[in-house]
């Protein structure tokens, strides 16, 4: 599903972000991405979403080898993943409804299944009956909700997620890991970037730890570990 | 594309107007005033050409001859101005007629004559059609070298004068249309850069779930476009009634001007206006896309 070989990154202003990393995630797995602040998780997330590209290595991504993809596939490759941030990243001036739709229209999907499909994923995220509410007039916790519908309603096959923990409360992190689960459990491959050591600690999943740009540890059913 | 999508586009493209409405409006009166500055200046021109062309059918050269030029003399010259260049019709006009037309001409004044005693004082003469009002000029000046010519005369110097003043109003139009256009597209790739702006977020969203350029990029191409031709639509409007005006006034008090007719002159300058102003805004926001958009 994802193999890095020897990828390497150094932003232009010298701030190495990924130091020789190989790694390969299988479909299916629900994977976290721990390290402190600055130890290139973020610059990871991009490269799995082709934002940035690997200065040395190999990225293959979804079955596609990221060196013999043309740039105006990028989009359509990118349809089989869905993002999720920390801050949200909803568009203040539409609804939930419009919000999560906004995925869909890209794809020109039939209005029939528009309306299914986001009736399906709003159910899944407990937020039906916010259909027309207002990004702001939501909770925290809420509009990462509306953010995960709209990452999954065009079914990805890959949810990629930067920290989608790191602006909410346990009781609202929770919620959100419980949704995850949900997700993973219909077979999709799940990779998280997270600081939040009592999740990792609890959720018993493959683990991998990153410093300075480099893998320190990669566990089948670890834990957050000491590092931090 | 879809039919739904482009409408939905289209869509967001408004929503986007309305919500920089104070920027929308000055680049549409931006564009408008330009539009109507070089409207103005197309009807000026098309109307001095329009005068011309009227002119042109009314334009002469008349070739007066020596007296002493008769006979044989008279036919080879005859020949000789048929034969310079540009030269379409040549009429002879002797000079008994020449005085029964001028009695004709005088009518209840005809006794005047009278005072000449049965003398004839006007030369026989050459009235000449040339192909091409330009041609007038030379073709006098060529005629009046030849032996026996005693004078040439033509039409009017208005045609001449004209002439000149198209000729600058061609070059000055340019200039202007240059100047115009840079400051529409200045003005519209402006408004789109800022447009851009305010709508970063929304277009980081549509790249992370898989929106492709062209995709992205229709929206603000759609607002530039319709920046532009609402622009010129105002201009066009205003072009309307400022023109049926001053062909109402021009018709009162300067009736032998030759004006272009409003319809369908007016509706033509019109539509050119508003597809010169939607060009210019596709073009517009296409420069800021490529500048400030890295999709
Ligand atoms: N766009 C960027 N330009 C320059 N340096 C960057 C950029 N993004 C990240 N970095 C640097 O790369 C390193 C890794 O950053 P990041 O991947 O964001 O780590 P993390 O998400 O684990 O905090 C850091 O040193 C950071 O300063
Ligand atoms: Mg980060």
């Amino acid at each position: 599903m994802i193999t890095l070989s020897n990828v390497s990154k150094t932003y232009s202003t010298g701030a190495v972000a990924m130091d020789d990393i190989s790694l390969s995630i299988d479909k299916g797995e629900f994977v976290f991405i721990v390290g402190p602040s600055g130890a290139g998780k973020s610059t990871l997330m991009k490269m799995l979403l082709l934002e940035e590209s690997p200065d040395k290595g190999d990225l293959i991504v979804n079955g596609h080898d990221l060196r013999e993809l043309p740039k105006k596939k990028i989009p359509y490759l990118r349809r089989s993943m869905g993002v999720i941030f920390q801050d949200y990243r909803l568009l203040p001036d539409k609804t939930v409804y419009e919000n999560v739709a906004f995925a869909m229209r890209i794809v020109e999907a039939s209005r029939r299944e528009m309306k299914q499909n986001i009736e399906k994923v709003l159910g899944l995220v407990g937020l039906k009956h916010k259909a027309k509410s207002f990004p702001a007039q939501l909770s925290g916790g809420e509009q990462q909700r509306v953010a995960i519908a709209r990452a999954i309603v065009n079914n990805p096959v890959i949810v990629i997620a930067d920290e989608p923990t790191g602006n909410l409360d346990p009781e609202n992190s929770w919620e959100i890991m419980n949704i995850f689960e949900e997700i993973n459990k219909s077979g999709t491959t799940i990779v998280m970037a997270t600081h939040d050591k009592t999740i990792v600690d609890r959720m018993r999943r493959r683990v991998i730890a990153l410093e300075k740009g480099k893998i320190i540890r990669d566990e089948a059913k670890g834990g957050y570990g000491d590092e931090d | 594309m879809k039919i739904r999508t482009s409408l939905y586009l289209m869509k967001e493209a408004f929503v986007s107007l309305k919500r920089n409405a104070l920027m929308s409006f000055a680049s549409i009166s931006t564009v408008a005033v330009s539009l109507l500055v070089l409207g103005a200046f197309g009807i000026l021109g098309l109307n001095m050409g329009y005068m011309v062309s009227a002119l042109e059918s009314k334009v002469e050269v008349t070739a007066y001859m020596q007296d002493s030029v008769e006979g044989d003399a008279l036919t080879q010259a005859e020949a000789d101005i048929r034969a310079v260049s540009g030269v379409s019709e040549v009429t002879f006009v002797t000079k008994t007629e020449a005085l029964s037309r001028f009695r004709e001409r005088l009518g209840d004044q005809a006794s005047m004559l009278e005072a000449l005693d049965d003398q004839n004082p006007l030369p026989n003469a050459f009235e000449i059609k040339v192909d091409n009002p330009e041609l007038v000029k030379p073709t006098a000046q060529a005629i009046e070298q030849m032996a026996g010519v005693e004078t040439v005369k033509y039409g009017s110097e208005i045609v001449d004068q004209l002439f000149q003043m198209t000729k600058i109003l061609r070059i000055l139009g340019l200039v202007l249309l240059g100047f115009l256009v840079f400051a529409t597209l200045f003005i519209i790739s402006n408004t789109i850069r800022l447009t851009v702006f305010a709508r970063r977020k929304e277009i980081g969203i549509m790249k992370y779930v898989g929106a492709t350029n062209a995709f992205i990029r229709l929206p603000f191409l759609m607002e530039g476009m319709i920046l532009g031709s609402v622009g010129g639509g105002v201009a066009a409007v205003a072009l309307y009634y400022a023109y049926s005006a001053l062909l109402y006034e021009v018709h009162q008090v300067l009736a032998f001007l030759y004006l272009v007719p409003l319809h369908p002159f007016i509706y033509i300058i019109g539509g050119a206006l508003v597809g010169i102003g939607m060009l210019i805004g596709a073009i517009g926001s296409a420069i800021s896309l490529s500048r400030y958009m890295d999709v």
